[in-house]
Protein backbone atom coordinates (compact mmCIF):
# COMPACT_ATOMS: atom_id res chain seq x y z
CA UNK A 1 0.00 0.00 0.00
CA UNK A 2 2.82 2.40 0.85
CA UNK A 3 4.13 2.24 -2.73
CA UNK A 4 1.02 4.02 -3.85
CA UNK A 5 2.04 6.88 -1.62
CA UNK A 6 4.13 9.28 -3.78
CA UNK A 7 6.26 10.38 -0.82
CA UNK A 8 7.18 6.82 0.12
CA UNK A 9 7.93 6.03 -3.53
CA UNK A 10 10.33 8.97 -3.79
CA UNK A 11 12.04 7.91 -0.57
CA UNK A 12 12.54 4.38 -1.85
CA UNK A 13 13.90 5.72 -5.11
CA UNK A 14 16.36 7.99 -3.30
CA UNK A 15 17.47 5.18 -1.02
CA UNK A 16 18.03 2.89 -4.00
CA UNK A 17 19.97 5.58 -5.83
CA UNK A 18 22.11 6.20 -2.75
CA UNK A 19 22.85 2.48 -2.40
CA UNK A 20 23.86 2.22 -6.05
CA UNK A 21 26.12 5.28 -5.70
CA UNK A 22 27.71 3.93 -2.52
CA UNK A 23 28.30 0.57 -4.17
CA UNK A 24 29.95 2.31 -7.11
CA UNK A 25 32.19 4.35 -4.81
CA UNK A 26 33.25 1.39 -2.72
CA UNK A 27 33.90 -0.60 -5.88
CA UNK A 28 36.23 2.11 -7.15
CA UNK A 29 38.11 2.70 -3.94
CA UNK A 30 38.47 -0.92 -2.83
CA UNK A 31 41.56 -2.91 -3.75
CA UNK A 32 41.00 -5.66 -6.26
CA UNK A 33 40.75 -8.94 -4.51
CA UNK A 34 42.60 -11.90 -5.92
CA UNK A 35 41.96 -15.57 -5.33
CA UNK A 36 45.56 -16.45 -6.25
CA UNK A 37 48.77 -15.17 -4.63
CA UNK A 38 49.51 -11.57 -5.58
CA UNK A 39 53.17 -11.36 -6.69
CA UNK A 40 53.05 -7.82 -8.08
CA UNK A 41 56.42 -6.18 -7.48
CA UNK A 42 57.95 -9.38 -6.12
CA UNK A 43 58.71 -11.41 -9.25
CA UNK A 44 60.69 -10.14 -12.26
CA UNK A 45 58.82 -9.00 -15.38
CA UNK A 46 58.47 -11.40 -18.29
CA UNK A 47 61.73 -11.60 -20.25
CA UNK A 48 63.15 -14.53 -22.20
CA UNK A 49 64.64 -15.64 -25.48
CA UNK A 50 63.50 -19.17 -26.36
CA UNK A 51 62.51 -21.46 -29.23
CA UNK A 52 58.82 -22.30 -29.54
CA UNK A 53 57.30 -25.67 -30.50
CA UNK A 54 57.31 -24.74 -34.20
CA UNK A 55 61.05 -23.96 -34.07
CA UNK A 56 60.50 -20.20 -34.12
CA UNK A 57 62.61 -17.85 -31.98
CA UNK A 58 60.36 -16.03 -29.51
CA UNK A 59 60.78 -13.43 -26.77
CA UNK A 60 58.47 -11.86 -24.19
CA UNK A 61 57.63 -9.22 -26.84
CA UNK A 62 56.03 -11.94 -28.97
CA UNK A 63 53.27 -12.28 -26.37
CA UNK A 64 52.93 -8.60 -25.38
CA UNK A 65 49.28 -7.61 -25.05
CA UNK A 66 48.26 -11.05 -23.83
CA UNK A 67 47.99 -12.50 -20.35
CA UNK A 68 50.85 -14.99 -20.07
CA UNK A 69 50.99 -17.98 -17.75
CA UNK A 70 54.52 -19.36 -17.38
CA UNK A 71 55.09 -22.91 -16.15
CA UNK A 72 58.24 -25.02 -15.95
CA UNK A 73 57.73 -28.75 -16.51
CA UNK A 74 58.56 -31.67 -18.82
CA UNK A 75 56.48 -33.92 -21.06
CA UNK A 76 57.60 -37.20 -19.45
CA UNK A 77 55.96 -36.05 -16.20
CA UNK A 78 52.81 -38.19 -16.00
CA UNK A 79 50.95 -36.61 -13.11
CA UNK A 80 51.54 -33.07 -11.85
CA UNK A 81 52.41 -31.38 -15.20
CA UNK A 82 49.35 -32.59 -17.15
CA UNK A 83 47.19 -32.08 -14.05
CA UNK A 84 48.31 -28.44 -13.82
CA UNK A 85 47.88 -27.88 -17.57
CA UNK A 86 44.41 -29.52 -17.44
CA UNK A 87 43.40 -27.10 -14.67
CA UNK A 88 44.64 -24.16 -16.77
CA UNK A 89 42.72 -25.57 -19.76
CA UNK A 90 39.55 -25.71 -17.65
CA UNK A 91 40.13 -22.14 -16.50
CA UNK A 92 40.38 -21.05 -20.15
CA UNK A 93 37.11 -22.85 -20.94
CA UNK A 94 35.43 -20.75 -18.26
CA UNK A 95 36.70 -17.58 -19.97
CA UNK A 96 34.98 -18.40 -23.26
CA UNK A 97 36.11 -16.21 -26.19
CA UNK A 98 38.37 -14.19 -23.84
CA UNK A 99 40.65 -17.25 -23.64
CA UNK A 100 42.26 -16.00 -26.84
CA UNK A 101 43.74 -13.14 -24.80
CA UNK A 102 45.76 -15.71 -22.83
CA UNK A 103 48.83 -17.77 -23.71
CA UNK A 104 50.18 -20.59 -21.57
CA UNK A 105 53.92 -20.99 -22.01
CA UNK A 106 55.22 -24.41 -21.00
CA UNK A 107 59.01 -24.17 -20.61
CA UNK A 108 60.60 -27.60 -20.59
CA UNK A 109 63.26 -28.38 -17.99
CA UNK A 110 64.12 -31.47 -20.09
CA UNK A 111 65.20 -30.00 -23.47
CA UNK A 112 67.09 -33.17 -24.37
CA UNK A 113 63.92 -35.28 -24.71
CA UNK A 114 61.47 -32.45 -25.33
CA UNK A 115 62.09 -31.66 -28.99
CA UNK A 116 59.92 -28.99 -30.65
CA UNK A 117 57.74 -31.64 -32.44
CA UNK A 118 57.09 -33.53 -29.17
CA UNK A 119 56.35 -30.26 -27.34
CA UNK A 120 53.92 -29.32 -30.10
CA UNK A 121 51.99 -32.60 -29.88
CA UNK A 122 51.98 -32.34 -26.09
CA UNK A 123 50.77 -28.75 -25.79
CA UNK A 124 48.17 -29.22 -28.57
CA UNK A 125 46.50 -31.87 -26.42
CA UNK A 126 45.56 -29.13 -23.93
CA UNK A 127 44.39 -26.43 -26.33
CA UNK A 128 45.45 -23.88 -28.95
CA UNK A 129 46.53 -21.36 -26.25
CA UNK A 130 49.28 -23.71 -25.01
CA UNK A 131 52.80 -23.23 -26.39
CA UNK A 132 55.87 -25.32 -25.64
CA UNK A 133 59.16 -23.46 -25.24
CA UNK A 134 62.71 -24.71 -24.92
CA UNK A 135 66.30 -23.64 -24.68
CA UNK A 136 69.57 -25.31 -23.85
CA UNK A 137 71.02 -25.67 -20.42
CA UNK A 138 72.90 -22.44 -19.62
CA UNK A 139 70.02 -20.24 -20.82
CA UNK A 140 67.48 -22.43 -19.03
CA UNK A 141 69.44 -22.11 -15.77
CA UNK A 142 69.43 -18.33 -16.16
CA UNK A 143 65.70 -18.23 -16.86
CA UNK A 144 64.96 -20.45 -13.85
CA UNK A 145 67.13 -18.19 -11.70
CA UNK A 146 65.22 -15.11 -12.90
CA UNK A 147 61.98 -16.65 -11.57
CA UNK A 148 63.71 -18.20 -8.53
CA UNK A 149 62.67 -21.71 -9.48
CA UNK A 150 64.83 -24.81 -9.35
CA UNK A 151 64.82 -28.02 -11.32
CA UNK A 152 66.93 -31.14 -11.50
CA UNK A 153 67.04 -34.23 -13.67
CA UNK A 154 67.27 -37.65 -12.04
CA UNK A 155 69.65 -40.46 -12.96
CA UNK A 156 68.52 -42.58 -15.94
CA UNK A 157 67.36 -46.13 -15.18
CA UNK A 158 68.34 -49.26 -17.18
CA UNK A 159 65.97 -48.19 -19.98
CA UNK A 160 67.32 -44.63 -20.08
CA UNK A 161 64.20 -43.24 -18.42
CA UNK A 162 64.59 -40.52 -15.87
CA UNK A 163 62.43 -38.17 -13.89
CA UNK A 164 62.80 -34.53 -12.97
CA UNK A 165 61.89 -32.27 -10.11
CA UNK A 166 60.62 -28.81 -10.98
CA UNK A 167 58.69 -25.88 -9.60
CA UNK A 168 54.95 -26.23 -9.05
CA UNK A 169 54.40 -22.48 -9.63
CA UNK A 170 52.46 -20.97 -12.53
CA UNK A 171 53.50 -17.31 -12.90
CA UNK A 172 50.85 -15.05 -14.41
CA UNK A 173 51.86 -11.85 -16.21
CA UNK A 174 49.62 -9.04 -17.45
CA UNK A 175 49.56 -7.72 -21.03
CA UNK A 176 52.52 -5.46 -20.27
CA UNK A 177 54.65 -8.36 -19.07
CA UNK A 178 54.42 -7.43 -15.40
CA UNK A 179 54.32 -10.37 -12.95
CA UNK A 180 51.00 -10.25 -11.12
CA UNK A 181 49.85 -13.58 -9.72
CA UNK A 182 51.01 -17.06 -8.89
CA UNK A 183 48.95 -20.25 -9.17
CA UNK A 184 49.96 -23.78 -8.16
CA UNK A 185 48.91 -27.32 -9.07
CA UNK A 186 46.38 -27.16 -6.22
CA UNK A 187 44.75 -23.91 -7.44
CA UNK A 188 41.20 -24.32 -8.75
CA UNK A 189 40.19 -23.56 -12.33
CA UNK A 190 37.51 -21.22 -10.93
CA UNK A 191 40.07 -19.16 -8.98
CA UNK A 192 42.39 -18.92 -11.98
CA UNK A 193 39.53 -17.96 -14.33
CA UNK A 194 38.29 -15.34 -11.86
CA UNK A 195 41.67 -13.65 -11.53
CA UNK A 196 42.59 -13.85 -15.21
CA UNK A 197 39.22 -12.32 -16.07
CA UNK A 198 40.10 -9.40 -13.81
CA UNK A 199 43.50 -9.03 -15.47
CA UNK A 200 41.87 -9.05 -18.92
CA UNK A 201 39.53 -6.34 -17.65
CA UNK A 202 42.57 -4.16 -16.92
CA UNK A 203 42.88 -4.80 -13.18
CA UNK B 1 -0.89 -75.75 -18.40
CA UNK B 2 -1.67 -72.12 -18.26
CA UNK B 3 -2.61 -72.29 -14.59
CA UNK B 4 0.53 -74.29 -13.82
CA UNK B 5 2.74 -71.77 -15.59
CA UNK B 6 1.24 -68.90 -13.69
CA UNK B 7 1.67 -70.69 -10.39
CA UNK B 8 5.30 -71.58 -11.20
CA UNK B 9 6.36 -68.12 -12.21
CA UNK B 10 6.71 -66.67 -8.70
CA UNK B 11 8.79 -69.69 -7.74
CA UNK B 12 11.01 -69.20 -10.77
CA UNK B 13 11.47 -65.55 -9.90
CA UNK B 14 12.30 -66.47 -6.33
CA UNK B 15 14.84 -69.06 -7.51
CA UNK B 16 16.39 -66.51 -9.88
CA UNK B 17 16.55 -63.91 -7.11
CA UNK B 18 18.20 -66.41 -4.75
CA UNK B 19 20.74 -67.38 -7.41
CA UNK B 20 21.59 -63.73 -7.98
CA UNK B 21 21.90 -63.11 -4.27
CA UNK B 22 24.29 -66.06 -3.86
CA UNK B 23 26.26 -64.97 -6.92
CA UNK B 24 26.60 -61.53 -5.36
CA UNK B 25 27.82 -62.96 -2.08
CA UNK B 26 30.32 -65.20 -3.86
CA UNK B 27 31.71 -62.26 -5.74
CA UNK B 28 32.07 -60.26 -2.55
CA UNK B 29 33.81 -63.16 -0.82
CA UNK B 30 36.18 -63.74 -3.78
CA UNK B 31 37.33 -60.13 -4.20
CA UNK B 32 36.89 -58.07 -1.05
CA UNK B 33 37.49 -54.82 -2.87
CA UNK B 34 35.73 -52.56 -5.32
CA UNK B 35 37.25 -50.08 -7.73
CA UNK B 36 35.57 -46.97 -9.09
CA UNK B 37 36.57 -44.08 -11.38
CA UNK B 38 39.40 -46.07 -13.01
CA UNK B 39 40.83 -43.72 -15.63
CA UNK B 40 43.99 -42.86 -17.53
CA UNK B 41 44.98 -39.42 -18.75
CA UNK B 42 45.96 -39.67 -22.42
CA UNK B 43 49.16 -38.00 -23.62
CA UNK B 44 50.66 -38.24 -27.12
CA UNK B 45 53.30 -40.63 -28.44
CA UNK B 46 54.79 -42.96 -25.88
CA UNK B 47 54.92 -40.48 -23.01
CA UNK B 48 54.38 -42.03 -19.58
CA UNK B 49 50.74 -41.86 -18.53
CA UNK B 50 49.06 -41.68 -15.13
CA UNK B 51 46.30 -44.04 -14.00
CA UNK B 52 43.84 -43.04 -11.27
CA UNK B 53 41.15 -44.95 -9.34
CA UNK B 54 39.35 -45.25 -6.02
CA UNK B 55 39.87 -48.59 -4.27
CA UNK B 56 37.51 -49.51 -1.45
CA UNK B 57 38.20 -52.40 0.90
CA UNK B 58 34.80 -54.10 1.17
CA UNK B 59 36.18 -57.10 3.09
CA UNK B 60 36.59 -57.68 6.81
CA UNK B 61 40.40 -57.66 6.85
CA UNK B 62 43.06 -55.07 5.92
CA UNK B 63 44.05 -55.16 2.26
CA UNK B 64 47.53 -54.34 1.00
CA UNK B 65 47.94 -53.07 -2.56
CA UNK B 66 51.42 -54.13 -3.69
CA UNK B 67 51.48 -53.11 -7.35
CA UNK B 68 49.91 -53.26 -10.77
CA UNK B 69 50.64 -54.63 -14.24
CA UNK B 70 49.10 -54.50 -17.69
CA UNK B 71 49.54 -56.16 -21.07
CA UNK B 72 49.16 -52.70 -22.62
CA UNK B 73 52.21 -51.27 -20.82
CA UNK B 74 55.75 -52.57 -20.48
CA UNK B 75 56.07 -51.16 -16.99
CA UNK B 76 53.58 -50.05 -14.32
CA UNK B 77 54.75 -48.39 -11.12
CA UNK B 78 52.98 -46.93 -8.12
CA UNK B 79 54.06 -43.35 -7.53
CA UNK B 80 53.16 -40.41 -5.41
CA UNK B 81 53.64 -36.75 -6.35
CA UNK B 82 55.22 -34.79 -3.52
CA UNK B 83 55.69 -31.07 -3.03
CA UNK B 84 58.66 -29.84 -1.02
CA UNK B 85 59.42 -26.15 -0.63
CA UNK B 86 57.85 -25.15 -3.94
CA UNK B 87 59.46 -28.05 -5.78
CA UNK B 88 57.55 -31.00 -7.12
CA UNK B 89 58.70 -34.53 -7.80
CA UNK B 90 57.64 -38.16 -7.64
CA UNK B 91 58.53 -40.87 -5.16
CA UNK B 92 57.98 -44.61 -5.66
CA UNK B 93 55.37 -46.31 -3.49
CA UNK B 94 55.81 -49.98 -2.58
CA UNK B 95 52.69 -51.04 -0.75
CA UNK B 96 49.62 -49.34 0.60
CA UNK B 97 47.39 -50.76 3.29
CA UNK B 98 43.64 -50.16 3.08
CA UNK B 99 41.64 -50.78 6.23
CA UNK B 100 38.19 -52.45 6.03
CA UNK B 101 35.67 -49.90 4.79
CA UNK B 102 38.40 -47.43 3.82
CA UNK B 103 38.79 -45.99 0.30
CA UNK B 104 42.24 -45.34 -1.14
CA UNK B 105 42.26 -42.54 -3.71
CA UNK B 106 44.71 -42.56 -6.60
CA UNK B 107 44.06 -39.04 -7.77
CA UNK B 108 45.74 -36.26 -9.82
CA UNK B 109 48.58 -34.57 -7.89
CA UNK B 110 48.81 -37.50 -5.49
CA UNK B 111 49.05 -41.28 -5.74
CA UNK B 112 49.06 -42.52 -9.34
CA UNK B 113 50.01 -45.50 -11.45
CA UNK B 114 52.84 -44.52 -13.77
CA UNK B 115 52.23 -46.39 -17.02
CA UNK B 116 55.23 -46.68 -19.32
CA UNK B 117 56.04 -48.31 -22.65
CA UNK B 118 52.74 -48.67 -24.53
CA UNK B 119 52.45 -51.96 -26.38
CA UNK B 120 49.77 -50.48 -28.63
CA UNK B 121 48.58 -47.02 -29.60
CA UNK B 122 45.94 -45.57 -27.32
CA UNK B 123 43.23 -43.02 -27.97
CA UNK B 124 40.64 -41.20 -25.90
CA UNK B 125 37.68 -43.53 -25.35
CA UNK B 126 39.74 -46.75 -25.25
CA UNK B 127 39.47 -49.18 -22.33
CA UNK B 128 42.68 -50.63 -20.92
CA UNK B 129 42.91 -53.65 -18.59
CA UNK B 130 45.15 -53.25 -15.55
CA UNK B 131 45.70 -55.90 -12.89
CA UNK B 132 45.97 -54.64 -9.33
CA UNK B 133 47.92 -57.02 -7.11
CA UNK B 134 47.54 -57.46 -3.39
CA UNK B 135 49.56 -59.17 -0.69
CA UNK B 136 48.69 -62.83 -0.25
CA UNK B 137 48.82 -63.45 -4.01
CA UNK B 138 45.44 -61.94 -4.72
CA UNK B 139 44.74 -59.76 -7.73
CA UNK B 140 41.92 -57.86 -9.37
CA UNK B 141 41.48 -57.00 -13.06
CA UNK B 142 40.12 -53.51 -13.67
CA UNK B 143 39.21 -51.76 -16.93
CA UNK B 144 40.56 -48.19 -17.07
CA UNK B 145 38.93 -45.63 -19.37
CA UNK B 146 41.33 -43.54 -21.45
CA UNK B 147 40.29 -39.90 -21.05
CA UNK B 148 41.50 -36.70 -22.73
CA UNK B 149 44.68 -34.88 -21.67
CA UNK B 150 42.54 -32.10 -20.17
CA UNK B 151 40.50 -34.36 -17.86
CA UNK B 152 40.33 -33.37 -14.21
Amino acid sequence: MSLRNPVARTRIFLAAAFCAFAALLSGCSQDKTWDLDNITGIVSPLAFSLTDDTGRHVTAETYRGRIVMLYFGYTHCPDVCPTTLATLSQALSKLGAAADKVRILFVTVDPQRDTPPLLKRYTEAFGPEFIGLRTDDPALRQLAKRYRVTYSLGKPDAHGNYEATHSSAVFIFDGKGKARLMAESSSSAAAIAHDVQQLIGGA
Amino acid sequence: MLLKDVSRKPLLWLAAALCMAFAGLAQAAGSPASVEHARIRWLPGDLPLAGYFDLTNTGPRPLTLTGASSTVFGDVMMHRTVHRGGETGMVPVHDLQVRPGQTLHFTPDGYHLMLMGRTRTLAKGDAVPIRLTFSGGRSMDVMFAVRGADMQ
